[in-house]
């Protein structure tokens, strides 16, 4: 593999609707799914000053087609967004989708073939078509999400054989962290509680977030002045021991956007453009880990390409997000990209190193606890983020040291192990 | 007619046979079985049984309702993280495990322990389990 770029791409502009329930958050509520992705898309191309006309090819990627039910998405989504009659295609990374959009996008550019590129990414976890119904929707089960979201997983045995992702990707992590680290279950509770503070903090400053409350209002919220008091309660059940409700993804409705151009189409941009310095993608079925669970080698084979691309190392990371649907899986991968080190995340964590003050800053966005995780949706909204912070127009949650270098990581299901680096130029 | 893999995986456990295929270029094994060897790529592949015996590593337990309906009747239900005798790596059901976080610590503590298959019936599927055989 030459893992190089012919040419230099860039990200000239980026879109992100709120995530949050289209039956009930109210930027997105008595939306479709094409018109969300018109909204993300109109702010891309506002945010890059292109006009459609100059984009070569769509990329538009949804996972979880029983909800959307648009599988052709591209041609279903040309028509809202200006895209009639460019090259496009659907594609599906998972939770990856967005970011694998990019690198495709980007290979297309710095081959010559493309100048502009679109990428969309849009999903609905929380709400199907009403009946046969083009605009109405109803609320679908949790257990129904997860059922249709599994179908990226081990359909052969895993899935038939009593697979659940909660165990898989929580629990048992976090059982091997806390052995492998000498880290006592109570020390896990108290550094998964301040972790889920931090990115609530986040999410409380972002008006995009699915949940803009911090854990502490929360916890008043439910009579508790006591916000660790509240973490340990039954309002915070185990969803996989030793991991809690408040450690896990927060599933949401959204869509994301991101204009990529080659550097020719940079001059006129109106605000600044980012460098896509690199990238790793690294595929893997079940088992995602072996003997040590805290350990997934697909990851250090993508955080190897993307530096070995980018020609950065761990040390020149400013900002990172990392896949966080698991709080104690995104600890192991920042701790494995190099970013934190080996067996501190939860320490940085409690020392406030992680917030957006911090000297660690990650997911500030709020990550997919606090902002949300639309599936096909994400990946965008983690570059967004970057991308914005890479500007230094982030508000009340920004980096004080705009970032120069930002990497952004996340585990496409089941697994899709994607790394962007991106630069300030 | 062509025989299909995952089929007769089933199969082979209905008639309580773990079955997975050996490379005859690297020797691995590829647990469930495939069409190729995982590790190498090889089509040298060959019937390989299993003990199915190996060790439990770490104990956790799922989500109820389950996603899959399959598992309505058994979920919630504890499920670990596995090292089978011949080196192969296996995450499933661990029955005779209770989920409360009293039982499942004191299980954190005990593991690594020794598991032996127990082939369960999951809506007519006979499907891949494991049961601890000591407590030390």
């Amino acid at each position: 593999m030459k893992n190089k770029l012919k040419e230099p791409v860039y990200i000239l502009g980026v879109g992100c609707t709120r995530f949050g329930n289209l039956l009930e958050t109210p930027e997105i509520k008595g939306l479709t799914l094409q018109e969300m992705a018109a909204e993300a898309v109109k702010e891309a191309l506002d945010d890059s000053g292109t006009d459609p006309s100059e984009i070569d090819a769509i990329f538009v990627g949804n996972v979880t087609m029983h909800t959307s039910t648009l599988p052709a998405t591209y041609s279903q989504i040309a028509k809202w967004t200006g895209m009639q009659f460019k090259a496009g295609v659907h594609f599906d990374g998972a939770c990856s989708t967005t970011n694998i959009g990019i690198t495709l996008g980007a290979m297309g550019i710095a081959s010559g073939v493309y100048r502009k590129v679109l990428v969309v990414g849009l999903e609905s976890t929380l709400s199907q078509p009403k009946k046969l119904s083009p605009f109405d929707r109803e609320t679908i089960p949790t257990e129904e999400m997860w059922l249709w979201t599994d179908y990226c997983v081990n359909q052969a045995y895993s899935v038939p054989q009593g697979y659940d992702i909660f165990p898989s990707y929580n629990g048992i992590i976090a059982q091997a962290y806390c052995k492998k680290y000498g880290i006592s279950i109570e020390e896990f509770e108290k550094g998964m509680f301040e972790l889920c503070r931090t990115r609530r903090l986040h999410g409380s400053m972002n008006k995009r977030a699915i949940n803009q409350e911090t854990l502490e209002d929360e916890a008043k919220r439910f009579g508790f002045d006591d916000p660790y008091a509240f973490w340990k309660s039954n309002y915070n059940p185990f969803l996989a021991w030793p991991s809690r409700l408040r450690s896990a993804v927060s599933a949401a409705d959204g869509a994301s956007a991101i204009v990529i151009s080659s550097e020719d189409g940079i001059q006129d941009a109106p605000n600044l453009p980012i460098e896509v310095k690199g990238w790793g993608v690294t595929i893997s079925d079940l088992p995602w880990y072996e003997e040590d669970p805290t350990y997934m080698h697909y990851d250090t084979l993508s955080f190897d390409k993307a530096y070995d691309m980018s020609g950065i190392t761990a040390a020149d990371i400013d900002y990172l997000h990392v896949h966080d649907c698991s709080h104690i899986s995104s600890i192991c991968t920042a701790e494995l990209s190099g970013y934190l080190p080996k067996g501190e995340g939860l320490k940085y964590a409690e020392a406030g190193r992680l917030r957006f003050d911090g000297d660690r800053p990650m997911s500030t966005h709020g990550g997919r606890h606090a902002f949300g995780h639309a599936w096909a949706a994400s990946a965008g909204a983690d570059t967004y983020e970057a991308v914005k912070q890479m500007r230094g127009i982030c508000g009340e949650r920004q980096i004080p040291n705009v970032p120069k270098i930002s990497v952004v990581h996340t585990h496409g299901y089941a697994m899709v192990s994607t790394v962007m680096v991106y630069g300030r130029r | 007619m062509p025989k299909s893999i995952i089929r007769g995986y089933y199969e082979d456990l209905e008639q309580k046979k773990v079955i997975g295929k050996k490379c005859n270029q690297c020797g691995k094994i590829t647990f469930p079985p495939t069409a190729i060897c995982e590790h190498c790529g090889s089509r040298e592949i060959e019937t390989f049984e299993l003990t199915g015996e190996g060790e439990l590593l770490f104990v956790s337990h799922s989500m109820a309702p389950p996603p899959n309906p399959r598992f309505n009747k058994l979920a919630p239900y504890a499920y670990g993280h596995v090292k089978l005798k011949e080196g192969v790596f296996v995450q499933g059901i661990v029955t005779g495990v209770g989920i409360d976080p009293a039982s499942l610590e004191e299980w954190y503590h005990k593991c690594p322990v020794k598991v032996v298959p127990d082939i369960i019936d999951a809506e007519g599927l006979s499907i891949l389990a494991f049961k601890i055989i000591e407590s030390q």
